[in-house]
């Protein structure tokens, strides 16, 4: 070993990001009290580009997609989301989050409104648009994920699958240019997560930028640029889905294709 | 003992006087009451100080008896010298300042109990989705979670604001002639208690009912989403 060679080696030039990146998270450490849900995560998402989160249940990912809508606060670390720092300031907040669409596991859909009225409510208050055209996206977005003939009905009335799609398209309306998927699945019967995924499909073929948390694997190998595995807050690989679901690296990844697949 | 219809008749007047006097008390209590409980509730639900001084506010005017309240209010305060020799002693040498003052701090207790009930009872999860398409805290509170937290109190004010009617009969205690106090005075006069204090008892009876058909209609219309489905 001379010192003269370990100076003179270039190291290869590698574009360091995609030419658009959507998401870039850099260090990020959160914490539950003293627990720490994710350590030190350093993770890049280009515009477009469809990741899929996966692991063992408590490894992280929830907190995660979580912490890019400030609905968990990192402790420390940066996000950035489009360009722009998610801080804890309210402002950079509100800019971040009219960047994202958010799905969750549970629906989460306002029970005492109709299907419509769930999609137009931030229409109408976070954006201040008139009631009509709230009506019309809302009613071109229910149509989308084909559940516009259910606009009157409240969602109760509603299958899991049905309910899903309308909280999806609730999302869509505001136009987000990432959206965020916390086990959109999950909490479906068998039949419904088929027409949930289908639609999920679809979506990505738009072009849209979705980071997802998902058990759905065949899901993933089809759909997925690439795949991010965690566990104990740490990414432990990641890779395009190919190589992630035929030749993955590491032997906790090995272990976990065993057991899901 | 009997009940005689021709005295009833007779005492209307009396006890259409006094049951204005008690509506007369009930109606700002029942607004200032809802409108003093809603930042006590928001306080309950936070940590620190806040809580805790929401909690004491609450723990001290449910544990309170209403007519001491009153007493206090009304023969108490005026014994403070800041309150006989200020302004002060204007609005409190009014019973019905008094009564309002009373009730509604025994009556905001109360509320402020059932609201912080029914926030706590809207799922976190939807708040979330409100939060995640870009609501601010303020809207989220005034167009998410109230709305929802007053469809699972409906049934938890309807018993609170019937308890509250009867309630009011304790201002005759500070002087206010309402209903209860009316029908006493027909007794007084006629030495005929039963006519009078049942003929008052039924007016209550419609009172109550008529607020009764008025939640069951409100509950109708808004938990209509549970009815179906």
């Amino acid at each position: 070993m001379n010192a003269v060679t370990q100076i003179a080696v270039p190291s290869p030039v590698r574009r360091e990001t995609p030419a658009a990146v959507a998401i870039s998270i850099r260090k990020l450490n959160k914490f539950y009290g003293g627990f720490q849900a994710l350590r030190d995560i350093d993770l890049e998402v280009g515009q477009g580009e469809i990741v899929i989160l996966c692991g063992p249940s408590g490894s992280g990912k929830s907190s995660l997609i979580r912490c890019i809508n400030h609905l968990e606060q990192h402790n420390s670390g940066t996000i950035r989301v489009n360009g722009t720092e998610l801080t804890h300031k309210a402002s950079d907040v509100a800019q971040v989050r009219r960047q994202l669409g958010m799905v969750f596991q549970g629906f989460n859909l306002f029970p005492h409104m109709t299907v419509l009225a769930n999609c137009t409510f931030a229409l109408r208050l976070a954006l201040r648009l008139p009631a009509a055209e709230a009506n019309d996206i809302a009613r071109e977005y229910l149509a989308r994920v084909n559940v516009q003939d259910q606009a009157a009905k409240y969602p109760s009335e509603l299958s899991g699958g049905q309910q899903q799609r309308v909280a999806i398209a609730r999302a869509l309306c505001l136009k987000p240019s990432i959206m965020l998927f916390d086990e959109p699945t999950s909490a479906l019967d068998p039949e419904s997560v088929g027409s949930v995924l289908r639609i999920m499909e679809d979506l990505a073929a738009t072009g849209i930028t979705m980071v997802c948390v998902t058990h759905e694997m065949g899901f993933a190998r089809r759909v997925a640029d690439r795949c991010v595995f965690m566990e104990k807050g740490e990414i432990v690989e990641e890779g395009t889905s190919d190589r992630f679901f035929s030749a993955p690296s590491t032997a906790r990844l090995k272990a976990f294709l065993q057991q899901v697949l | 003992m009997h009940y005689d219809p021709v005295l009833a008749w007779e005492s209307m007047p009396t006890l259409l006087a006094g049951t204005a006097t008690t509506f007369a008390v009930l109606l700002p209590v029942l607004v200032l009451g809802l409108l003093l409980a809603l930042p006590v509730a928001l306080m309950r639900l936070e940590r620190g100080g806040k809580a805790v001084f929401a909690a004491s506010y609450i723990a001290f005017f449910r544990g309170v008896p209403s007519l001491v309240l009153l007493y206090l209010v009304y023969s108490g305060l005026p014994q403070l010298s800041v309150v006989r020799d200020t302004f002060l002693w204007t609005v409190f040498s009014n019973a019905y300042f008094c009564a309002w003052v009373g009730l509604t701090l025994t009556h905001s207790g109360y509320m402020a109990e059932i609201i912080r009930g029914g926030l706590a009872a809207v799922p976190p999860g939807v708040v979330e989705a409100a939060t995640a398409l870009g609501l601010s805290p303020r809207q989220a509170l005034f167009r998410l979670r109230l709305p929802m937290a007053a469809r699972y109190v409906l049934k938890a004010y309807q018993n609170e604001l019937l308890i509250m009617v009867k309630s009011t009969s304790a201002v005759s205690a500070i002087t206010l002639v309402d209903l209860t106090a009316a029908a006493n005075t027909v007794f007084d006069y006629t030495y005929d208690p039963f006519t009078p204090l049942v003929t008052a008892a039924a007016i209550y009876w419609c009172i109550v009912n008529i607020m009764r058909i008025g939640f069951t209609m409100a509950d109708r219309k808004l938990n209509r989403h549970l009815a179906r489905g």
